[in-house]
């Protein structure tokens, strides 16, 4: 009896795994979505429907609900997680700071929204992550000259952002025509840190202070230095969306209108729906996700790779790329894919030429120096998943008889050598016999 | 508790600077079109009569005409589940108020077997949902027809039942078993009795009815506030249906109470301001992206707007950004929750707070009434009113008294008002001061609103001076909240530092001297800019002025490094330059010619060695006949084959092969050799001797 149901329950985990999260098929399926309070799932429904439409499995707790978990039997239950809740101060169940980290270290995706009531717990995650949020907490981005025009709002705290980062993988292919808008805190990112992006900053004029009290001391963060919405892609290529405005992602500013103040353009729908669902696109893998597959080397003319190169050598070197597109790998196709023939510093780096189908090939000479070479691509592009392949091949000096044999140059050597040989057999000849 | 925080958040959004004053605007097109979206079933059919029935009503109450498709096919399933006598009392319940929605047309005859079933079931009804069902059954079937009686005889038993499950805090259990008391149970008590009431054969006894009265205002009495004047009911049970926050609670009750205040023919005595408290927390809400939520909302609003009780005014601006400038006029709608038109009524201009300071400024002016666009506005506003965020006091009076009985206007309301206007700049001017005598040596003149590009140049013993004046519209001063110049060095290393004024004049001095360890020390060319902004300021600027050059002088060595500057991303990304292996050269080596020219003179005493021979006229008449010329021959022949293997060996033998070859030649060589010779030398020993 127990056989069958042994077998259902393998089936039955087979085919969770099948589902969730793996190389093959890099999108994820199971999202966690954790809220300060279910309001927010009624208030910010179009952007959750538009996960579902695209088949995420979201799963609604409430942020402080002591059922909550990440993981079990130390398996993850989840592929991502979408952290709503800026007001919460400590999580629910076994979740901490440290278990967010933990889930984001171990390849998933997250995306945490703050606002100008964020709490220490979420500042501290955002850090970790290398987004610092300004200190103040009453702070709020104010911009007075590229604010939205509105009715209702008078503090210049709505602001339509519009200064994205200059990428297709992240945003998308087509254009974000209408503002941003965008009413929340900023943050700034280490400019040391080479994994976070800003995708929409902050205009030149715009500074993050308590827009109820008088200035006295200059703002920490001002200018285009301010991060409205940063990503981060880690090493393992988890990716995270921290955005210092919830109400980025809320019906409501799904469907505002906007006019950025100075312009005479009334946009009838803001940038919002567009940016959000593009970037999260992005942050589930839907985009920029790489796999390089077949790698392939071999001397010109030849067909199988060798096990070790002469110096000197013509070689043929090519992979395959593919790209991710949710659904399934499509070629990948770019111009900037370079291999380097690398032995402590590279001694060949070329850029390979494409056939526009996911093959990416070139040939070179093997340099003349030996030792144990690899051939390494390691291709980062904005917001694509760094490509890191290396392979280790050796290379030999010429074989005592591969030098050349006969040379031009030596020839009055060979030629005296031999015109003595023969002088010494006819000389031989004639003392011996002479009479 | 959580989902309280959570229409905080949601009340934030829509609400303004100062906590008590907010702003609520009544049901507008957004609401329809969300309706459209979320009514909109997928798959072309509704799932259930409720959801159905939500829908429906929704579309009702905002007055969309769109007559759903789905209507024959709904009204097949009602007039199905009316004339099945298995059908339980919720789905005919659900059947019927879809029913009395869609006016599907049905027999009558089905009504007489359903009302005794329903009779019967308002008599045993042991929980609050089961009397629901059937009490509402009943009504919905009264309103249908007039040759059904429908009429309870018991009714006043039936109304202690119901009152039975009742709490003494006003709130209601589910049944008489369920120990848990919740709001939302409380509406649908009242909208249960209230249907008692209305089906009674005979009067109620009066005072059951009174108990009930007092049992509302116990209720009402644990209303929540929200700091910007919103009510709701909270509440405390949620159980497994979901939907039962306070949403959910408050229109329950609040459709509740209108329906019971409508048929029991008695003053309620309803607080005026806690029904409007209640409509700010319906529109404070928004457009709700559930549809469930929706219809709580709108079911909500439309039993405040059409109870005879108490009905709600809401005062809104249509915009509360005002332009001194453009002299706006103060524009003031005031409309009902579903946003229709109020009665004839005067909205009064009772007070301005200056935000900020506590005064306030008393003035009392009614506002003039536009009939065409039905606009209560004020032309100019109050003389002394500059730009700045103030709240307005506003007053709505009705002109009948009777409507003053019906309509709540909630007293005094607070609205924030932005006044915004063009700042004038003037007296714009930079100049490099010497640090101790303040002689100006280079004054600038700038003017803020055109372009400006002023060159200085200045040392770290020198200083920069700044000034402007702002002056607001009505010649007051100004501070606004973002005043700083910036400075930003060639590196991208900028400075920002705060303008600071007195009264009209802002005026900066940028002492070289103190700021060069914060400078890192760092000469050369400092852009400088300059951003003036304030809420109330129309004409916020950014300007960039021009540039100095700044001589600091060399850091001392413990000085700080200046931090690493932010990077260009797309730098750090894109290809990099290729790079080619450069291989050694190959030796030189002399011309192809020259070596045969060589070899041919190398070949040249060879040559003469050969032509030598033959003057001299060689001849081998010593070589040795019969048997030991043969083993001459065999030796010169293995001479000649060692010297080819040389030549083989040059070749293309290998060194092995050719010594191997050579060992076994050698031996040869050396005996037939030692023959060859021996006997030579025994030829000649013997004619030496002869």
């Amino acid at each position: 009896m127990s056989r069958p149901l042994l077998s259902l329950l393998t089936f039955l985990f087979l085919s969770i795994i099948c589902n969730a999260f793996s190389p093959e098929n890099p999108t994820d399926r199971k999202v966690l979505v954790l809220l300060d309070d279910l309001s927010v799932k009624s208030s910010h429904s179009l952007y959750f429907q538009s996960l579902q439409s695209r088949g995420y499995d979201l799963d609604f707790k409430l942020a402080d609900d002591p059922r909550v978990a990440l993981q079990r039997y130390g398996q993850y239950l989840y592929d991502a997680l979408i952290l709503f809740s800026p007001t919460i101060e400590s999580l629910g169940g076994s979740l901490n700071a440290a278990a967010i980290l933990d889930f984001v270290d171990s390849g998933h995706d997250l995306i945490l929204a703050a606002d100008a009531s964020a709490s220490d717990l979420i500042r501290e995650i955002a850090t970790e992550c290398g987004v610092d949020f300004d200190e103040d907490q009453a702070a709020m981005v104010i911009d007075h000259t590229s604010f939205a025009v509105s009715d209702t709002e008078g503090d210049h705290t709505l602001i339509a952002g519009d200064n994205f980062i200059q990428s297709d993988v992240i945003l998308g292919k087509e254009k974000i025509k209408a503002p941003v808008l965008f009413k929340g805190i900023g943050h700034s990112v280490n400019p040391a840190n080479s994994l976070v992006l800003k995708v929409l900053s902050a205009s030149p004029a715009a500074y993050s202070a308590n827009p109820k009290s008088k200035l006295s001391t200059p703002p920490t963060l001002t200018g285009s230095a301010i991060g409205l919405v940063s990503v981060v892609q880690a090493r393992n290529n988890a990716r995270i969306l921290i955005s210092g405005s919830l109400s980025m992602f809320s019906n409501r500013f799904f469907r505002s209108g906007v006019q950025k103040a100075g312009s005479t353009i009334n946009h009838g729908r803001s940038g919002n729906e567009q940016f959000v669902t593009e970037i999260s696109k992005w942050v589930f893998h839907e985009r920029g996700h790489l796999k390089a597959v077949n790698v392939r080397h071999h001397k010109v003319g030849e067909a199988d790779e060798p096990s070790i190169y002469r110096i000197n050598d013509e070689l043929e070197y090519s992979l395959e790329i593919y790209e991710w597109s949710g659904t399934s790998w499509e070629p990948y196709v770019a111009d900037d894919v370079q291999v380097q023939f690398y032995m402590m510093s590279p001694y060949v780096l070329k850029t390979m030429s494409t056939d526009q189908k996911g093959i990416y090939y070139t040939s070179f000479k093997v340099p003349d120096v030996y030792g144990v070479f690899q051939f390494k691509v390691e291709y980062k592009k904005l917001g694509v998943t760094s490509l890191s392949l290396a392979k280790q091949i050796p290379v030999r000096p010429f074989r005592h008889n591969e030098y050349e044999r006969f040379i031009t140059a030596a020839f009055p050597y060979y030629g005296a050598s031999f015109s003595m040989m023969g002088g010494f057999f006819i000389f031989s000849l004639v003392y011996l016999y002479h009479k | 508790m959580m989902k309280v925080l959570g229409f905080l958040v949601l009340l934030a959004l829509s609400s303004a600077l100062t906590c008590e004053a907010a702003i609520f605007k009544p049901i507008s097109h957004s609401h329809r079109s969300a309706a459209l979206e979320l009514f909109t079933p997928a798959d072309g059919s509704f799932k259930s009569f409720e959801e159905a029935y939500e829908a429906l009503r929704t579309f009702e109450v905002l007055g969309i005409k769109k007559q759903p498709d789905q209507r024959a096919d709904t009204c097949a399933s009602v007039v199905d589940t009316l004339s099945s006598p298995s059908s339980a009392l919720k789905d005919l319940f659900q059947a019927l108020r879809v029913n009395g929605l869609l006016n599907c047309e049905l027999n009558k005859k089905a009504f007489a077997g359903i009302v005794p079933r329903l009779k019967d079931a308002v008599k045993i009804a042991s929980s609050l949902l089961d009397s629901y069902y059937s009490v509402g059954s009943l009504v919905l079937i009264k309103g249908l027809s007039s040759d059904v009686d429908v009429h309870l005889e018991s009714a006043d038993s039936v109304f202690r039942a119901i009152k039975a499950l009742g709490q003494s805090d006003g709130r209601w259990r589910y049944s008489s078993n369920n120990p848990e008391s919740s709001t939302y149970a409380a509406g649908i008590a009242f909208e249960s009795l209230a249907g008692v009431i209305s089906l009674a054969s005979s009067e109620i006894d009066q005072s059951l009815i009174s108990m009930v009265k007092n049992d509302i205002s116990k209720l009402l009495g644990g209303l929540e506030k929200y700091d910007d004047g919103a009510y709701y009911f909270d509440e405390k049970l949620v159980d497994a249906q979901g939907h039962q926050g306070p949403l959910a609670a408050s229109s329950a009750v609040v459709c509740g109470i209108t329906s019971f205040a409508t048929v029991s023919a008695e003053n309620l005595n309803l607080p005026g301001d806690k029904i409007l408290g209640l409509a700010r927390f319906f529109l404070g809400i928004g457009v709700p992206g559930n549809a469930k939520d929706l219809y709580y909302q709108v079911e909500a609003l439309a039993s405040l707007e059409n109870n005879r009780v108490s009905m709600p005014l809401i005062l809104s601006l249509p915009t509360n950004v005002l332009s001194l400038t453009r002299k706006d006029p103060l524009k003031v709608n005031v409309n009902t929750v579903l946003g229709a038109a109020a009665p004839s009524l005067t909205v009064k201009l009772k007070q301005i707070f200056s935000s900020g300071s506590k005064d306030s400024s008393v003035i009392d002016q009614d506002l003039k009434f536009d009939h065409k666009n039905a606009v209560h506005y004020l032309d100019a506003l109050p003389k002394d009113i500059d730009v700045g965020s103030y709240v307005f006091t506003f007053e709505v009076v009705l002109h009948d008294s009777e409507h003053r009985m019906i309509y709540a206007t909630g007293g005094r309301t607070k609205v924030p008002i932005h006044i915004t206007g063009v700042i004038k700049v003037n007296n714009a001017e930079i100049s490099a001061l010497d640090s101790d005598l303040g002689n100006v040596e280079t004054r600038k003149k700038l003017d803020l609103a055109g372009e400006n590009s002023v060159c200085l140049s200045a040392n770290h013993l020198q200083k920069l001076r700044l000034s402007f004046q702002l002056t607001s519209p009505l010649g007051h001063a100004l501070k606004p909240h973002q005043a700083f110049l910036k400075l930003t060095h060639e590196s991208k290393l900028e400075h920002i530092f705060v303008v600071h004024n007195s009264g009209k004049q802002f005026e900066i001095i940028l002492d070289f001297l103190g700021l060069v360890e914060k400078f890192f020390y760092l000469s050369g060319r400092y852009d400088i800019e300059l951003t003036v902004g304030d809420a109330v300021m129309e004409n916020s600027f950014l300007q960039p002025l021009g540039s100095v050059e700044l001589d600091l002088p060399e850091p001392p060595e413990k000085a700080a490094l200046p931090p690493p500057l932010v990077v260009d991303p797309s730098s750090r990304f894109g290809p990099k330059e290729e790079i080619a292996h450069i291989f050694r050269a190959p030796e030189k080596r002399p011309p192809r010619n020259l070596s045969y020219a060589f070899l041919a003179l190398v070949l040249l005493p060879f040559v003469g060695f050969l032509v030598g021979l033959l003057r001299l006229g060689v001849n081998l008449k010593n070589f040795p006949t019969s048997a030991p010329a043969t083993f001459a021959i065999l030796f010169h022949l293995a001479i000649a084959a060692v010297l080819s293997l040389y030549f083989l060996f040059w070749l293309k033998l290998n060194l092995f092969i050719t010594l191997k070859a050579l060992g076994f030649l050698g031996i040869f060589l050396l005996f037939v050799g030692h023959r060859t010779l021996s006997h030579l030398a025994s030829t000649s020993a013997k004619l030496k001797s002869a």
